[in-house]
């Protein structure tokens, strides 16, 4: 797959992943695609391996308790989905059937945060939160449409289940030239170096806090952007040296404040003693955030590049 | 047999509700579900119209049948056949459709949208969330009934047989679920990989009473309707209604990337000649 890179412009991550997958079945053959009905993007590899090509109808925690199965005799399933209905209705059997017995289960998922559209029933703000919470469970956050090639190919060699979480899945701002960087589960990426403070983000949340964080350097303030897209297992160095260099951290993620990647920063910082001299959280506070566009919405509850900006002058004041 | 006169009352409503729904889709510039609302619309006016006791100027009586639209995704389609009973006003639902703070959502919400029964568009939960309306009314000896509209693809998840096992069991007459019976999906066709067939034998199955229909022949809807067995019934009913997921406009017919889609000002112009050639019966088969 050859493409020009641009910073920030778009493209969809449901495709690379339809894609990625299709190379994975060639050089695989215990490569499964799973999907309840939400398979649009898996159409070469249903066509090249029908055999290896299951879809339930609308039956997300069918197509869970099937993909455990498929693993318990060595094979590696992904399941494509929607992020809520893939989370929540089969939550039980992501837990007991999945995790309990530490399955290598790919669980890709796309509408994260408030970037659906389709209101509270298919926003996806309590996700990381619940499957972070689940044994064994790895859960990753990935914004740029590239990155999630990558990661695909580097699971295969991942023994473990496996959450990945996408932004909107059909327009994704591309942040990182493809193969200028490895990735690593339990790593991050310092996108931006600064000295004032950190914003740490995921998923399409980073492009928002690169956007805040250019307004803020011409105002003389310069600010480090992490791209934390490994959220379970955390990467506990590069949040140090952050809280050294930077003593003051914001959390942005479009997810519930409570519960999302602010929270797992907050145990590590309860765990290990550490203490920045501020911290702060900007994300979806405990409501049905309802209709409307992820911008539009990341606006209406306070956490858009504009507030971040706001956040950080006063944190720094 | 249903009289003539009340088929073309409904009919003519359901050709003005074609059309409200096309316009809405064109002048909005997201998606809109418009496969799976085409072919739920003339079961819609069959009940919002015809079938079930409801007062839009009364949204809380006790007395009225409730409705609960468990493929949330067909909102829109549920909010213009409200629309056109006198519950919203149609330029409203257009300016504010899927924008934010609008009432009128992608999915309904029961909390914003006052005269919606229940909030849905997490496929598969409605039936069981009428199961427990149709068991209240019978506690409460309440003489009214509860509709619960399906799609057919919904049906995959279990949730939906759980939920019709219980209501056989409890032999819950004043239950009546409707499937859209439109053989798409989302992605795919009926058959391609589920097989819903033999589907009335499945719902006869879990000790329901089933009526098969043409759910675009307004007389038979009727019919179906007038017919409900009393809300004492030792079963629950289900109207399998047979559908056509795009019905009226030859390019979403039976076209899978019809499911959810924007018109055009081109497509929405081509659509609403195809539904009115359609009315007039002047079109030829798709
Ligand atoms: C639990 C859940 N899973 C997936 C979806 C996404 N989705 C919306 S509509 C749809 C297909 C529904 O098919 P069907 O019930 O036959 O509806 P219709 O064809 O009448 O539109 C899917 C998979 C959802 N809304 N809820």
């Amino acid at each position: 797959m050859k493409m020009t890179f641009n910073f920030g412009s778009f493209l969809s991550a449901r495709s690379v992943v339809g894609e990625t997958l299709h190379e994975l079945g060639q050089k695989h053959n215990n490569v499964w695609a799973l999907t309840a009905d939400t398979g649009g993007a898996l159409a070469t590899f249903k066509k090249d391996f029908p055999d290896r090509f299951i879809d339930t109808g609308v039956a997300e925690q069918n197509c869970a308790g099937i993909a455990a199965g498929l693993a318990l005799e060595g094979n590696i399933p992904f399941i494509a989905g929607m992020i809520p209905f893939m989370t929540m209705r089969a939550c039980e059997q992501n837990r007991t059937a999945i995790c309990y017995q530490d399955l290598p289960v790919r669980f890709i998922g796309t509408g994260g945060g408030l970037t659906s559209g389709g209101g509270s029933t298919h926003n996806a703000m309590e996700d990381i939160s619940i499957m972070k919470s689940l044994v064994n469970m790895t859960v990753l956050s990935i914004g740029d449409p590239n990155m999630i090639r990558d990661i695909m190919i580097l699971s295969m060699d991942y023994p473990h289940p496996l959450y990945i979480r996408l932004a909107q899945g059909k327009k994704d701002r591309m942040l990182y030239e493809p193969g200028t960087r490895t990735y690593k589960i339990g790593e991050g990426i310092t996108a931006r170096d600064g000295k004032d403070a950190t914003i740490i983000a995921h998923g399409e949340m980073v492009y928002v806090a690169l956007e805040a964080a250019k307004t803020l350097a011409a105002e003389g303030i310069e600010v480090r952007v992490i791209d934390m897209y490994s959220i379970k297992p955390l990467n506990k160095n590069l949040l140090l040296k952050a809280v050294k260099e930077t003593r003051n951290i914001v959390v942005l993620e479009d997810h519930l404040m409570e519960g999302g990647l602010a929270s797992v920063i907050a145990d590590a910082f309860v765990d290990g003693n550490i203490y920045p001299e501020n911290f702060k959280r900007l994300g979806i506070p405990q409501v049905f955030a309802g209709f409307g566009s992820g911008e539009e919405l990341r606006k209406k509850y306070g956490y858009d590049d504009t507030a971040t900006v706001a956040v950080i002058k006063q944190m720094l004041k | 047999m249903a009289d003539p006169k009340e088929v073309k009352r409904l009919e003519e409503l359901a050709y003005e509700m074609r059309k409200k729904l096309i316009n809405l889709c064109g002048a909005y510039d997201g998606v809109v579900h418009i496969g799976g609302d085409l072919s739920m619309t003339d079961l819609l006016i069959g009940l919002y119209h015809h079938g079930m006791r409801v007062d839009p100027s009364d949204i809380k009586s006790p007395t009225r049948d409730r409705f609960l639209l468990s493929k949330g995704h067909g909102a829109v389609c549920m909010y213009i056949a409200m629309c056109l009973r006198g519950y919203f006003d149609y330029d409203e639902i257009v300016k504010t459709y899927g924008r934010l703070d609008s009432a009128y959502g992608m999915h309904p919400c029961k909390i914003q949208l006052p005269g919606v029964e229940c909030s849905t568009g997490s496929l598969g939960q409605g039936l069981a969330i009428a199961v427990g309306l149709a068991f209240s009314a019978r506690q409460r000896k309440e003489a009214h009934r509860v509709f619960c509209m399906m799609g057919d693809g919904e049906t995959c998840e279990g949730e939906v047989w759980e939920a019709a096992n219980t209501a056989g069991s409890y032999k819950l007459g004043n239950l009546v679920g409707i499937i859209d019976r439109n053989k798409q999906l989302m992605t795919s066709f009926d058959g391609d990989y589920m097989r819903l067939e033999p589907y009335a034998d499945k719902w006869r199955a879990f000790n329901w009473d089933v009526v098969e229909l043409d759910g675009h022949d307004m007389g038979q809807i009727i019919d179906a309707l007038d017919n409900l067995p009393p809300i004492t019934n030792e079963k629950p009913t289900v109207l399998i209604a047979s559908t056509i997921k795009g019905k009226g406009v030859s390019f979403m017919e039976k076209n899978v990337g019809w499911h959810a889609g924007a018109l055009s000002k081109e497509d929405t112009e081509k659509a609403i000649a195809d539904i009115e050639a359609d009315y007039a019966g002047e079109r030829s088969a798709a």
